[in-house]
């Protein structure tokens, strides 16, 4: 047996992308069918992506929330492993709680213990609505969580009712949050942020001044030209950037 | 966004073949292949398939002439994929056109993931070879690539032969393109934010030949793997201000981890010293902190022929293994290796084993194919080139030896393969 004969696949990283999806009652119908359709149908080019990719492995996570939260899996499982359970809409909106969840399985004795390591997570929120629970106390706990902290974070907001402010705070910038206006327009970006993301979140970085997270945004805001029905947030930021004026 | 669709014509500014001017176009066929900068197109030319580059998000300004001047000026070598022909400004973006990329050629990332796997270590030197001679040709024509990785360039398995992509990222020296490839491949000073030119695209040169040698990158030790999260910064760290060579032997903290880097822990040991006493040096401190210093790609195809000349088959288990001074036993069966057998040509000694190739001249393709006769009970040497040898026996007889033909190995014969090249058997 030749010394070419045992090559073995070089170790790669993980990079887990996050879908954290509301699942309230104001879902329910068209919109939730939208994302158990989009999801489902992206889940094949993260794939590929994944397939192709000598940098790193993409697993899929998916939290959904609702009155309580619940993960669609115990551990991020690779995308052609990962068969999608169609989500159901009811009640409240616990992103709060959410939040909390995700801070807990962002850690190494959680879902990120790949032993050859990982790239910084992927997490796209989707929400259509407004946290019923106390979002603020959430999310402060998971932005204390360094995982949180260096991962891409962009949030989809469904129709004019979701809030965009709590989307912004969660992102960190409103650059990051992604309105769409109807269901097909939803789909595509769904699938346009999932793959950006997952593109430029499992490769060895490109060392210039820009972030991973400033990246998916750009490719993703020339992509929303595109859709009918999508938009970036144009609303000022409301995060903490004004303080000192104060 | 321009993405366009099956049925689009695009126009082209200047020429895919001679005598074209103005006015030629491409119909689209199909998408073949989406990345971060744009889509590649299957297309029709003239009832001829061939490829499309579209960018989705234009690049700056700056980039349309250079592509315009790499085109007019043609391809270093034939192992660049170079662009054939621009397109005009249109649908609010440009590409250019090249050749198909043939389907037995894979991506070097598909070679890390184990998906193609060399046929041997002739093939394996063999694209070494092309890949250096590529980026010498590149640079003695003043350009640098800019961004040399796993995703640019495709190999064929079977014969080594490589095809470099992506030229469309290839600048004249001191001029950046704007395009960043990724940091496993960026010589430290790129990745601190320097300008890429020739003497990074060495560095990057080394780091695709220690991965096409030992399949692990030389930098990914345990300081690397223990690093739970890999963010930009820590890449940058990785990569830039703190490398650490894999086997520095001066810093052990980055040595390769048992059940992650197999390959390059079986194989460090198993290939020649020669090849582990230029890559120790090659990713040194010293050589990772002063760029002129490193080694030139003339010396790196002077490296690879030794070992190609050290490269036999072994007449017990038949694989190919390494002679080095002082060890002449198989890397694979470990049983001893008669060499006596040699052809000296000027200051090389080539072993004859059967089965074993030669190569006589620098056009990285063989010539001689070292064959047995075992009813004679001798060794054959068959022509492969495409020149006549004149051999000139001990007792003074004058033989030719055409293109396919054969002459036994007999020490004391003399042999002409050229006008400059001149061997002789001898039996050490």
């Amino acid at each position: 047996m030749s010394l070419l004969d045992e090559t073995v696949e070089i170790p790669r990283r993980t990079m887990t992308l996050f879908f954290v999806i509301d699942t309230s009652g104001s879902m329910a119908g068209s919109k939730i069918g939208a994302v158990n359709d989009a999801v489902v149908n992206v889940l094949p080019m993260l794939e590929e992506i994944s397939a192709e990719n000598p940098d790193a492995e993409i697993k899929v996570a998916a939290l959904e929330f609702s009155t309580t939260c619940s993960w669609l899996y115990s551990e991020p499982k690779p995308a052609n492993e990962f068969v999608w359970q169609d989500v159901q809409a009811n009640a409240l909106t616990s992103m709060g709680a959410a939040c909390k969840e995700l801070a807990s399985k962002l850690s190494r004795s959680g879902f990120m213990k790949s032993a050859s390591g990982s790239f910084a997570p992927a997490i796209i929120l989707l929400s259509d609505g407004a946290p019923t629970d106390d979002f603020e106390s959430g999310l402060a706990t998971l932005k204390q969580n360094n995982w949180f902290k260096a991962a891409i974070k962009v949030a989809i907001a469904i129709g004019d009712d979701a809030d965009k402010d709590v989307l912004t705070k969660f992102t960190g910038t409103n650059e990051a949050v992604f309105t769409v206006h109807n269901i097909d327009a939803l789909k595509q970006i769904i699938r346009v942020v999932a793959v950006t993301s997952s593109q430029i979140g499992s490769k060895s970085s490109t060392a210039g001044d820009t972030t991973k997270q400033e990246q998916v945004i750009a490719e993703v805001k020339s992509a929303v030209d595109n859709i009918g029905g999508a938009e970036v947030a144009s609303a000022p930021a409301t995060t903490a950037s004004y303080d000192d004026w104060d | 966004m321009a993405e366009l669709k099956t049925g689009d014509r695009v126009s082209l500014v200047g020429r895919i073949q001679d005598p074209v001017g103005r006015g030629q176009s491409v119909t689209i066929k199909k998408e073949l292949g989406r990345g971060g900068q744009g889509i590649v197109y299957l297309v029709n030319f003239d009832g001829k398939d061939m490829a499309l580059k579209w960018y989705l998000n234009a690049p700056d300004n700056y980039f349309y002439p250079n592509l315009n001047n790499n085109i007019l000026n043609g391809a270093p070598s034939d192992a660049f994929l170079w662009p054939k022909a621009l397109t005009e400004r249109q649908n609010g973006s440009y590409g250019y056109v090249m050749d198909l990329r043939p389907k037995n050629y894979f991506e070097f990332g598909n070679f890390l993931m184990a998906k193609a796997k060399f046929k041997s270590f002739n093939a394996m030197l063999a694209a070494a070879m092309k890949i250096c001679n590529g980026f010498m040709m590149l640079h003695r024509f003043g350009y640098s690539y800019q961004d040399l990785n796993d995703g640019n360039f495709f190999i064929d398995p079977q014969t080594g032969d490589v095809l470099i992509c992506d030229n469309d990222n290839v600048m004249p020296q001191g001029e950046k393109s704007g395009i960043m490839g990724k940091a496993r491949y960026m010589a430290p000073e790129v990745v601190a934010g320097g300008i890429p030119d020739k003497y990074s695209d060495r560095y990057s040169l080394s780091v695709i030949l220690f991965m096409l040698f030992y399949a692990n990158h030389p930098l990914e030790g345990a300081k690397v793997v223990a690093c739970p999260c890999m963010t930009e910064a820590y890449e940058k760290k990785f990569y830039g201000s703190e490398a650490v060579f894999i086997y520095n032997p001066n810093d052990k903290s980055n040595l390769p981890v048992r059940g992650i880097h197999q390959n390059v822990i079986r194989r460090w040991p198993a290939l020649p010293a020669v090849l582990r006493d230029t890559f120790t040096r090659e990713f040194s401190e010293e050589m990772l902190r002063n760029p002129q210093k490193r080694m030139i790609e003339q010396n790196w195809e002077k490296l690879i022929a030794t070992l190609r000349d050290s490269l036999v088959i072994c007449p017990h288990c038949h694989e190919e293994t390494f002679i080095e001074e002082g060890k002449n036993t198989c890397m694979d069966c470990g049983k001893p290796i008669d060499t006596s057998l040699q052809l000296k040509l000027g200051a090389r000694n080539l072993y004859l084993t059967d089965g074993t190739k030669l190569y006589i001249d620098h056009d990285n393709t063989a010539d001689v194919q070292v064959l047995s006769d075992p009813k004679a009970g001798l060794l054959l040497l068959k022509n492969l080139s495409s020149g006549t040898w004149a051999a000139e026996t001990p007792s003074g007889k004058l033989k030719t030896v055409v293109p396919g033909d054969v002459m036994p190995v007999k020490a004391g014969i003399k042999i002409s393969f050229n006008q400059n090249t001149k061997g002789e058997i001898i039996n050490a």
